[in-house]
């Protein structure tokens, strides 16, 4: 006779949750990814498989909330079984909504792409870079319910802020020097602002993961540094 | 919210131990019980839940060589001092049981037992408790008009919603529950937590629960008890969410018991 253990059938059920959140995280920050290469080499084309791709991750993400309630609907979850649930279907939130910030910068790289950079592109992809960093440490924070991790994300965000601030400040010099580029300039710093906000919601996956574990509401902010009066 | 810190409190136990054959049951129970509330006691097989249930109105008085140490004060009354009068601690605090029971009377005699115990003989006194007993255990409408049948025709659902009214008929200030939705359906089930969660307004009530989510349900604070030992307690919501203690955590996420 198979011996069933209801105690296994739900770590496996949420294991499950937990690599279809893990799938949907690497299918958002690859999105952003790619549209941000696709600015930086104009690429028209990449820029389109990023916004068509875009219903896709819709699509997983609407099947992650459905599992979820599913998921309470059979297992009627409690304490860290409830916790986990409850913040994949936030997190799930967080990833396609970061995914659409990969379609929102692909379709300014579309606009962008018939004219030269009005400067080389360093800061933004930099930006990328750690955003990427922050989702996948975040993604293996839950995956190993590390809280160090997770608070690890929580200090990245200091430096995209940061980085943020600086694309700001340049882009206004040269807007300033060449109103000519003003236009090309503004896309460039939504695309800056568009990436600062996909650190914010890799910040709550991380805040998310520590409620998993440690039953407590953190916000980044107890984590990060204290925030400079004026910035 | 409930915040135990805040709530007047009905029932304070301290230091309890409880022995049966000289084995210890309770160890060193330390509880404060909120007016007005639902406490839930939660815990696996065995570990003591029913036996503290039974501490608050002395049921375990009946069991050959239980000893009980400690104390358990009902309002500023210690229920174990020698003065005590059982009859008048269990008009008190009233108990409904895992299965329905009835005495082989009728719907009517069952409500008007306990007044007439404690000497209620006016028939009309006698009527309006037992109406309003059986209103208040949303009953009445379902027994109105067959009141004089036998308790044992009812539906187990029914019985326990009678058991519940024969219960609150003495008017208790404490109710106590041990499992008392075990036996019964889904639909019968959610009728006596919806009387619990009414009846809360008026009686102090403890109940034993298997149910987890029945306690989640209906309780405001829950208690896990082990071996014996209470292990926490808290705001319900605090328990089935993020509880303080890695046993309870692994209790109510089914890692044992």
């Amino acid at each position: 006779m198979m011996d069933i253990n209801i105690r296994e059938h739900i770590d496996l059920e949420l294991k499950n949750l937990e690599e279809k959140l893990l799938k949907l995280g690497k299918l958002a920050i690859d999105a952003v990814s790619q549209s941000v290469l696709a600015l930086k080499e104009q690429d028209v084309d990449k820029a389109k498989a990023v916004i068509e791709g875009d219903k896709n991750l819709d699509d997983m993400a609407e099947d992650i909330d459905m599992s979820c309630l599913k998921f309470m609907a059979r297992f009627q979850p409690l304490g860290q079984d409830l916790r986990t649930v409850s913040a994949i279907m936030h997190m799930a939130v967080d990833l396609e909504r970061i995914g659409d910030y990969g379609a929102s910068i692909a379709k300014r790289a579309i606009k962008l792409s018939d004219r030269p950079h009005i400067k080389p592109l360093l800061d933004i992809p930099r930006i990328e870079s750690d955003i990427r960093k922050m989702v996948f440490l975040a993604l293996d924070a839950l995956m190993e319910k590390d809280t160090k991790k997770a608070e690890d994300v929580c200090r990245m965000d200091d430096e995209v802020d940061d980085l943020e601030r600086q694309i700001f400040r340049e882009l206004l010099l040269i807007m300033i020097e060449r109103p000519q580029v003003i236009e090309q300039a503004t896309e460039l710093l939504l695309v800056a602002r568009t990436l600062e906000r996909a650190g914010d919601h890799a910040t709550n996956l991380a805040e998310r993961v520590i409620y998993i574990v440690t039953g407590k509401k953190i916000s980044a902010s107890q984590i990060r540094r204290p925030r400079e009066e004026n910035s | 919210m409930s915040d135990i810190t805040r709530d007047v409190m009905k029932v304070k136990i301290e230091n309890l131990f409880l022995y049966y054959e000289g084995v210890m049951a309770l160890k060193n129970i330390n509880m404060k019980i909120p007016n007005k509330s639902v406490t839930a006691l939660i815990g696996p097989s065995g570990c003591g839940k029913s036996s503290l249930l039974r501490c608050l109105n002395r049921m375990n008085d009946f069991v050959p060589n239980a000893k009980v140490e400690g104390r358990i004060y009902l309002d500023d009354t210690d229920i174990y001092s020698p003065g005590m009068d059982l009859i008048e601690l269990r008009k008190k605090v009233g108990m409904v049981f895992q299965r329905p029971n009835p005495f082989p009377m009728s719907i009517y005699d069952n409500v008007a037992f306990g007044p007439r115990l404690h000497g209620v003989t006016d028939r009309s006194r006698l009527d309006e408790i037992v109406e309003n007993s059986l209103k208040a255990s949303a009953l009445w409408d379902e027994v109105k008009d067959i009141l004089t049948r036998s308790a044992l025709s009812l539906s187990g659902g029914q019985q326990q919603r009678l058991c519940v009214a024969r219960a609150i008929a003495v008017n208790p200030e404490v109710l106590l529950m041990d499992e008392p939705t075990s036996a019964l359906d889904p639909m019968a089930t959610a009728r006596i937590e919806q009387l619990i969660r009414n009846l809360k307004n008026h009686f102090t009530i403890v109940i034993v629960t298997h149910n987890m989510q029945q306690a989640a349900r209906i309780s405001d604070v829950t208690a896990f008890l082990l071996m014996g030992e209470l292990v926490e307690m808290g705001p319900t919501e605090k328990i089935f969410t993020s509880p303080e203690d890695q046993r309870t955590a692994d209790y109510i996420t089914g890692r044992f018991g």
